[in-house]
């Protein structure tokens, strides 16, 4: 018994005393699942020296409830999209950028600068910018089948599709069918929505916003929604993937890379920040990611074939179907409840 | 008065944290169910039964009702299964008993996240089981398995069988043969000493087992997320999401109070039926 | 009956192992999404060790568990000693409580700890981690500790009593040798309890401190991740070490009891 006492307390010495590489320079980043490359992390470190400790989310709302929960000691960076850029904004939980260490800006499409969701970006810089449209398996549902968000609610799909879990995302189909703008604030026009969305809802298998390609790849969806750098990547394993932008139109949408309040590095999640800005960094991002990036000195850089893709880089006709989402403000309510309603399957 | 000291703080260690982190933070919870939801914080202070009303929605009822359904068929599932394999476990010779109930643990003793995985793995569209089933000629196409409530069942089979077998185990492993036996000699039916002997004996193992395995089903809720897919199958999911992303705690926490008395309810129902049980075996 | 019996067992085990067989074998295939055998690598274990972000989840992970059995042992100890040998007011109450938060689903306690933490502005991260584990091992640690404690001859306490030792020498000298093997089979049974945790640990950890399992559910929440087979494979192995460990300890407790 002694000898085990003994080699007990060995063991528990040895546990607590491994904390010696912990003490370094750390920066915390919060973002989407599959956003940023591995690869991109561990140069980060080896050029600046610091630390990356990181985590993920699946929704705005869920990364949106975990910042309300973290009063200080938080995290450093972080990844929302337009409309939350705007609330976040609005209750004081983001702080202003300090542009004198993000000299890597210049490199910044001015198209996706200065918008309405942060007027002279106080406190947030385009990450990346993308699309949500359909995915399909042309192996086994015939590419030309499917060109419409109307196609999903055909009663032969039933039980099979993948919605992401994201409430904006599946309104954005219901609205559009209706021919009502995305960012509606109308409550007759939502709810029409909803009404339109509960017929959809036998035809759901899964919802699922963290890695949206892993059922198509393992052959459990054949059909759904998804966004188009998922598609992208799936395609890299399995070229009978597609990305179908639907005629009413995808939904367009901008992450954001922001700093809370509760940061506590904020000098290093600059560094993140800028370092991410440079362009052999954002074209490694779009390679892999199959994101489209704000940053115009990358795009020289990329593969032919990652520069003409209309999965990436969708053409003028493309974004002009498409709308971008921008905030709803109050309106933000009578989706949740709506949703809500969709989701306990009602 | 070293007697007091000593015992004052053993008695001080146990009230205190049993208190704080026990009695405090319910009543907490029963308080944060009557307060109303805001649009920025988690819940503001003015009083209202918002939160009740919203569960009586039925849209909150039905997801109620499932779980309670998918509880309750894992309960069976679990006793079914559970139950032969406690009585042959208590029948056996002492050392080959140790045996079996180390096999069973075993998996028990892994981390149960690591489990719900493997099944999922075996699940699959492209898994083990259908592999099996399509190369046996059994069928044709793949078994739509995962992401269904079945595969729910059979993943929260999987984690909470032991639950069930060990309470009844310990009874059946107390039950005196002899009257298994003295029943037979009387000229009874194996039928009969089931019905008449065993099942009675055997009560309060059946309980303790189904309530050990009935109530967590309702709040494992990641045992949802990773095999069922579509809906909110658990009452367990609703609840996080209400705390986790929705933000409505009050509505999480009126949820959870209602789960609260549910199993308060099974639990007296339980202590009902082991008291008559006790006052029947006094009187015969 | 005898073929029908080990049928029975051979079902049931298969269905308890096959999966888990599964996943230790696809730890060693090349095959990432293991639907068939490609070949024999331990790339996987490499690229396990290589994710600093696991293996720091990990580490953290065994701390708590270290720390939490530890705290919990304690306590639990003191509980049950509290409860068989003492009187005061609340005892009813206490005990009560203690039951409900064994009885409790897991969900249950970890929100209500959170709103805890939270209007008592206690920062979500170690702290709230460890305090919140060793509340949900603290029934099982009392249960196997009490349950020693009963059996307890009671005249071997009065002997010593009436040889004039206190209640401190009492508990020290004589009560807490023998209860050794409940206080080693209460730690190894909350160290396995807080490594497991799943729900607790997702409501009221924080940024800086990821924890094993949530890792691992972000990481499985889609699909096959073969670094996570190889993480099990190690997972599988700790618990057949713990499983063998705490058999040796009721070996060991079978031995004293002779003894005694």
């Amino acid at each position: 018994m002694k000898i085990f006492n003994k080699l007990a307390a060995v063991a528990l010495f040895a546990i607590l005393s491994s904390t010696p590489a912990v003490a370094g320079e750390k920066v915390y980043v919060y973002n989407w699942t599959e956003y940023i490359p591995e690869s991109v992390l561990l140069e980060f470190t080896e050029e600046t020296g610091i630390e990356v400790v990181y985590s993920t989310y699946d929704s705005n709302e869920t990364m949106y409830a975990k910042l309300k929960l973290i009063q200080k000691d938080g995290y450093d960076v972080v990844f929302p999209s337009t409309y939350f850029v705007s609330k976040m904004g609005r209750e004081g939980m983001l702080q202003p950028l300090d542009r004198t260490l993000l000299p890597n800006m210049k490199d910044l499409d001015v198209n996706l600068l200065d918008k309405v969701y942060d007027k002279g970006n106080v406190y947030s810089i385009p990450y990346m910018w993308g699309s949500t449209g359909i995915g399909i398996n042309s192996d086994v549902i015939p590419a030309d089948e499917v060109t419409s968000w109307k196609n999903l609610w055909d009663p032969k799909y039933k039980g099979s599709l993948l919605l992401q879990d994201d409430m904006r995302e599946v309104f954005h189909m219901a609205l559009k069918i209706k021919g009502y703008s995305s960012n509606s604030t109308d409550p007759a026009e939502i709810e029409e929505a909803y009404l339109l969305l509960k017929d959809l809802m036998p035809n759901v298998l899964l919802f699922n916003s963290d890695s949206p390609r892993m059922p198509y790849l393992a052959g459990e969806v054949n059909l759904g929604m998804i966004w188009n750098g998922e598609a992208w990547m799936a395609q890299e394993e399995n070229p009978a993937i597609r990305y179908v932008y639907p005629k009413e139109g995808v939904n367009l949408w901008v992450d954001s890379f922001v700093i809370p309040k509760s940061a506590r590095n904020f000098k290093n999640a600059h560094a993140f920040i800028n370092f991410m800005m440079k362009p052999e960094i954002a074209k490694t991002c779009v390679e892999e990611n199959g994101y489209a990036t704000p940053i115009l000195t990358a795009l020289p850089l990329m593969e032919e074939k990652v520069r003409n893709s209309k999965t990436i880089f969708p053409d003028k006709e493309m974004i002009a179907a498409g709308e971008f989402q921008t905030d709803v403000g109050d309106a933000l309510k009578i989706y949740q409840q709506y949703w809500e309603k969709l989701r306990s399957g009602n | 008065m070293k007697k007091m000291r000593t015992e004052n703080a053993v008695i001080g260690i146990v009230s205190g944290w049993l208190l704080i982190f026990g009695v405090i933070p319910i009543l907490l919870l029963v308080t944060t169910s009557f307060l109303t939801q805001d649009a920025t914080g988690f819940f503001s202070f003015s009083f209202s039964l918002a939160s009740y009303k919203q569960i009586l929605d039925p849209g909150y009822i039905d997801v109620v009702l499932r779980s309670l359904k998918l509880a309750a068929a894992t309960t069976l599932s679990c006793l079914i299964i559970g139950y032969p394999f406690a009585w042959f476990t208590a029948r056996m010779p002492k050392n080959r008993r140790v045996v079996i109930l180390i096999l069973l643990m075993i998996p028990f003793w892994t981390n149960s996240l690591v489990r719900t995985y493997a099944i999922r793995m075996v699940l699959g569209t492209n898994g083990l089981l259908n592999k099996t089933l399509l190369a046996t000629g059994l069928i044709d196409t793949p078994l739509r398995l995962l992401y269904t409530d079945t595969a729910v069942i059979l993943g929260l089979f999987y984690l909470m069988l032991p639950f069930m077998i060990l309470p009844l185990y310990s009874n059946l492993e107390k039950l005196d043969y002899r009257l298994v036996e003295a029943a037979r000699d009387l000229g009874a039916g194996f039928v009969q000493i089931f019905r008449k002997v065993i099942i009675p004996l055997s009560l309060p193992g059946i309980f303790a087992g189904c309530i050990m395995v009935f109530v967590p089903t309702m709040g494992l809720f990641y045992v949802a997320t990773l095999l069922g897919g579509a809906r909110q199958l658990l009452v367990g999911n609703l609840i996080q999401q209400q705390f986790l992303n929705a933000r409505n705690w009050p509505l999480g926490s009126a949820t959870s109070v209602v789960l609260i008395l549910l199993m308060a309810l099974m639990l007296a129902g339980y202590a009902l039926v082991i008291h008559r049980l006790a006052v029947r075996s006094r009187r015969s | 009956m005898k073929p029908v019996r080990f049928l029975f067992f051979t079902g049931i085990f298969t269905y308890l192992y096959v999966p888990i067989i599964i996943l230790v074998v696809n730890a060693f295939n090349i095959n990432r999404y293991g639907l068939h055998w490609d070949g024999f690598t331990l790339k996987w274990f490499s690229a396990m060790f290589a994710n600093t972000g696991l293996m720091e989840a990990t580490r953290h992970s065994l701390v708590i568990a270290v720390c939490a059995a530890t705290t919990a042992t304690a306590i639990g100890c003191f509980s049950a000693i509290a409860f068989n040998r003492y009187r005061f007011p609340g005892r009813r109450i206490l005990q009560g409580t203690l039951m409900t938060l064994m009885m409790a689903p897991d969900i249950i306690l970890a929100i209500s700890l959170l709103v805890l933490f939270v209007v008592i502005g206690i920062s979500l991260g170690f702290w709230s981690l460890l305090l919140s584990h060793v509340t949900f091992c603290l029934p099982f640690t009392m249960m196997t500790v009490s349950a020693r404690l009963n059996g307890f001859d009671p005249f071997l306490l009065d002997a010593a009593r009436d040889l004039g030792a206190s209640e401190r020498q009492l508990l020290g000298r004589i009560v807490l040798p023998l209860l050794r093997p409940a206080l080693l089979s209460s730690w190894l049974l909350s160290f396995t309890l807080s490594l497991d945790d799943v729900i607790v640990s997702s409501f009221v950890t924080g940024p800086a401190y990821d924890v094993l399992p949530l890792k691992i559910f972000s990481m499985v929440k889609v699909g096959v991740k073969p670094e996570v087979n190889a993480l099990a494979t190690l997972m599988v192995v700790l618990s057949l070490v713990l499983v063998i460990i705490s058999q040796l300890f009721l070996k060991e407790r079978d031995k004293n009891e002779d003894i005694q």
